[in-house]
C-alpha cells in the first residue's frame, strides 16, 4: 500500500513530468509544476510555522489550490480549507476553533482574508509559490514526520452552532485512496471530473488520486452544475472518464432532462455518495451509459469520507433501494445495539467503524471527541477506537449492509451534512423570532423553517444568508401564529409536515 | 410578465435582490435546486417548455435574460 504522500508525489512527477495534473479550464499545472510549487510554498512555511500545526487556507476553486495544500504537507503542517464565499460569521467561527498561526490566501481572496480580524500572519499564496526551495529545511521537517501526523481539518455542521472540525491523519487518507483506487479501477489513463468544493471532504479523491495513480483531475466550473447542458459539453471536451460526485448532481441532471441534449460519452467509472440515490434516477443514467460502472458509496467525514461501497451490477428498477454494501479495505464496519451489545444479523443497529481510517477526532474539542470516538465496548482485550456514526443499518445474510436512516436530526442536503438544530440556533438569534423548528422534506430536497414572531420572511431569510453557508439556508420559511403542540408540550412535527403538501 | 416573474422569484428566494443581481448563475446565487424549481414554475406559469438546451447562464443570470427566454419560447409556439 502506498503510505507516503510526498514520496509518491515525487515519484509521480518523475514519471509523468509535463502531463497535466490539475486543470480548471483556465489554468493548468503539470505533475512537475505541482511538485515545484508545493516545495516552494512548503519551504517558505517552515519559517512561519511549527510542525504539526494548522494552516488555514482561503483559495479559489482552481488548479493551484491543491498545490497549496500539498505545500502545507511538505512543511509538516496540516491544512484547513475555508470557502471564502461563506458568511463572515462562519469563517470567523472556523478561525476561532482552529486558532492557526498562519492564514494563507490567494490573490483573489486575500482581501477577504484580511477583513476577518485574524490576528496571526496572513500570507499570499501566489507569492509563496515564488519562494526559493530550501531542501535542507524541507528534509529536516521530512525526517520528523510520522505516518499518523494530521493531514487536514475539514469543517462540517455542528449541532450547537459552532463549526466542527474533523481532523484526519495522512495514514487514513492513504488507506482510503488505495481502497478507492482498487474498487473503481482508477489508473493513469483516467481523467477525473471534480465536482466537490475543494474545502469539502469529497474533494480528497480528486486531489490525491492523481498522486497515487497518475490520473489527471479537471476541476469543473461550478456553474456547470447549475446548467447541466454545459456540464455534459465540458465533460466531453475534457474527455472525463471517472467521477465521484454527490447524488444531487445525478438527480438534477435527470430532472432537467440533460440526456435529451447529449451524454458524457467518455464517462466509464462513476461513484456517488452523500445521500441515498433514488433508483429512478440511477436507472436513467444506466440506460444512457450502459457500459459504465456505477458504485454507491456510504460513509461520514469522520471515517475519511467513506466506510462501505456497493457496485451495482444489475439494471435497477424505480422501486429498488440500493444497499450500501461492504467495507472498503482497511475499514472495519459493524453494527451495535443501544446497550453496547452486538446486533444480530437481520436486526437494526447503529453503524460503527474502526481501523486506521477513523479520524483523529474533532479539532480543539476534546469533550465532543470523547463522546463520539470511544473504545470499542465489544473489545475488552486491547485498545480499539471506534466512531459511532449515528446511522442505522441492517446486515443482510450475505454480509451486505443496508442503510436505515439517522438516529438524530442530522440530514444530508445537496451532499452536505446539515444539523437542523444549527439552523434553529441561528434563527433564534433574530430578535423578532420567539420559537422555531427546522424540518426537511426529503422527497423535494427542501429545508423548511417554521417560526413564530413578528420577523418577516424576507428579514429572516436575509439574516440567515448572512450567517449560514448557502446550502443550509431554508428555502421555505413559514411564519406561524403559534407552534402546533403535542400533549406533552413538544412541537408537533407531524402537524408541521402538512405544510409540505 | 415581469410582475409574474418577480412573484415567482420572490417566492423562490426571498433573500435575493433580483433587480440588482445580474450574475445569478455565474456568481452562484442560484443553486441547482433553485433552477429545477424555477424551470417548473416558469413552464407552468407562462405555458412554455424550457428545454435542456435553454439552460445556459445567459438565460438565467438576470431577470432580463429570463424575460427574453420566456418571450422567445412563447413566440415559437
Amino acid at each position: 500500500m502506498i503510505n507516503d504522500i510526498l514520496l509518491q508525489l515525487e515519484k509521480a512527477a518523475l514519471k509523468y513530468k509535463d502531463k497535466t495534473m490539475f486543470s480548471d479550464g483556465q489554468k493548468a499545472l503539470s505533475f512537475e509544476q505541482v511538485l515545484d510549487k508545493a516545495k516552494r510554498l512548503g519551504s517558505a512555511l517552515t519559517r512561519f510555522t511549527d510542525m504539526r500545526s494548522p494552516v488555514a487556507v482561503m483559495s479559489g476553486r482552481n488548479a493551484y489550490t491543491p498545490a497549496a495544500f500539498l505545500g502545507i504537507v511538505y512543511a509538516g503542517c496540516f491544512y484547513a480549507p475555508m470557502d471564502s464565499t461563506q458568511p463572515e460569521a462562519r469563517l470567523k467561527g472556523i478561525l476561532g476553533v482552529l486558532e492557526p498561526q498562519l492564514l494563507i490566501a490567494d490573490n483573489e481572496n486575500i482581501e477577504r482574508a484580511r477583513s476577518l480580524g485574524f490576528e496571526g500572519d496572513i500570507l499570499c499564496i501566489d507569492e509563496l509559490f515564488e519562494s526559493e526551495i530550501d531542501e535542507d529545511a524541507l528534509s529536516a521537517r521530512r525526517r520528523e514526520m510520522c505516518i499518523d501526523d494530521p493531514l487536514y481539518v475539514i469543517f462540517t455542521s455542528g449541532s450547537t452552532g459552532a463549526p466542527k472540525g474533523v481532523i484526519t491523519s495522512r495514514l487514513s487518507l492513504c488507506c482510503y485512496i488505495n481502497a478507492y483506487t482498487e474498487v473503481m479501477g482508477i489508473d493513469d489513463s483516467d481523467v477525473l471530473g471534480n465536482q466537490s468544493p475543494l474545502d469539502y471532504i469529497a474533494a480528497i479523491r480528486d486531489i490525491y488520486l492523481p498522486i497515487f495513480t497518475g490520473a489527471s483531475t479537471f476541476i469543473i466550473p461550478k456553474q456547470c452544475f447549475v446548467m447541466p447542458a454545459e456540464l455534459f459539453k465540458v465533460m466531453n471536451e475534457q474527455k472525463i472518464t471517472a467521477v465521484g460526485w454527490s447524488v444531487s448532481v445525478f438527480t438534477i441532471a435527470v430532472k432537467v432532462g440533460a440526456f435529451e441534449g447529449g451524454k458524457p460519452m467518455y464517462l466509464k467509472k462513476v461513484c456517488f455518495s452523500g445521500s441515498v440515490m433514488p433508483c429512478a434516477v440511477l436507472r436513467v443514467w444506466q440506460e444512457n451509459l450502459p457500459e459504465t460502472k456505477f458504485v454507491n458509496q456510504y460513509g461520514p467525514t469522520e471515517c475519511t469520507a467513506s466506510c462501505t461501497y456497493y457496485e451495482i451490477n444489475e439494471r435497477v428498477s424505480d422501486e429498488d433501494t440500493l444497499p450500501i454494501g461492504r467495507a472498503y479495505r482497511n475499514y472495519r464496519v459493524f453494527l451495535m445495539n443501544e446497550d453496547n451489545t452486538p446486533t444480530r444479523q437481520g436486526e437494526m443497529g447503529e453503524i460503527c467503524v474502526s481501523g486506521p481510517i477513523v479520524a483523529l477526532g474533532y479539532y480543539n474539542a476534546p469533550e465532543l471527541t470523547e463522546k463520539s470516538f470511544i473504545q470499542n465496548p465489544l473489545n475488552k482485550a486491547f485498545a480499539e477506537r471506534i466512531y459511532k456514526t449515528g446511522d442505522y443499518g441492517v446486515m443482510r445474510a450475505d454480509g451486505v449492509l443496508l442503510f436505515k436512516g439517522r438516529k438524530d436530526r442530522q440530514i444530508k442536503h445537496l451532499g452536505h451534512r446539515v444539523e437542523l438544530s444549527e439552523i434553529e440556533t441561528a434563527a433564534l438569534r433574530i430578535e423578532n423570532i420567539s420559537e422555531c423548528c427546522a424540518m426537511y422534506q426529503k422527497e423535494k430536497e427542501l429545508i423548511f423553517l417554521f417560526y413564530t414572531g413578528s420577523a418577516t420572511v424576507k428579514e429572516t431569510a436575509t439574516f440567515l444568508r448572512g450567517v449560514l453557508p448557502g446550502f443550509m439556508v431554508p428555502r421555505k420559511l413559514i411564519n406561524l401564529d403559534e407552534m402546533p403542540r403535542l400533549a406533552n408540550g413538544k412541537t408537533d412535527m407531524q402537524k408541521l409536515k402538512e405544510y409540505f403538501k | 410578465m415581469k410582475e409574474q416573474l418577480m412573484e415567482i422569484l420572490e417566492e423562490l428566494r426571498p433573500d435575493v435582490d433580483f433587480e440588482a443581481e445580474k450574475q445569478l448563475i455565474t456568481d452562484g446565487v442560484l443553486d441547482s435546486f433553485d433552477i429545477v424549481s424555477l424551470v417548473g414554475s416558469l413552464n407552468d406559469e407562462f405555458d412554455i417548455e424550457i428545454q435542456v438546451g435553454n439552460l445556459v447562464p445567459d438565460n438565467f443570470n438576470s431577470i432580463e435574460g429570463m424575460m427574453a427566454l420566456i418571450e422567445k419560447l412563447q413566440n415559437e409556439d
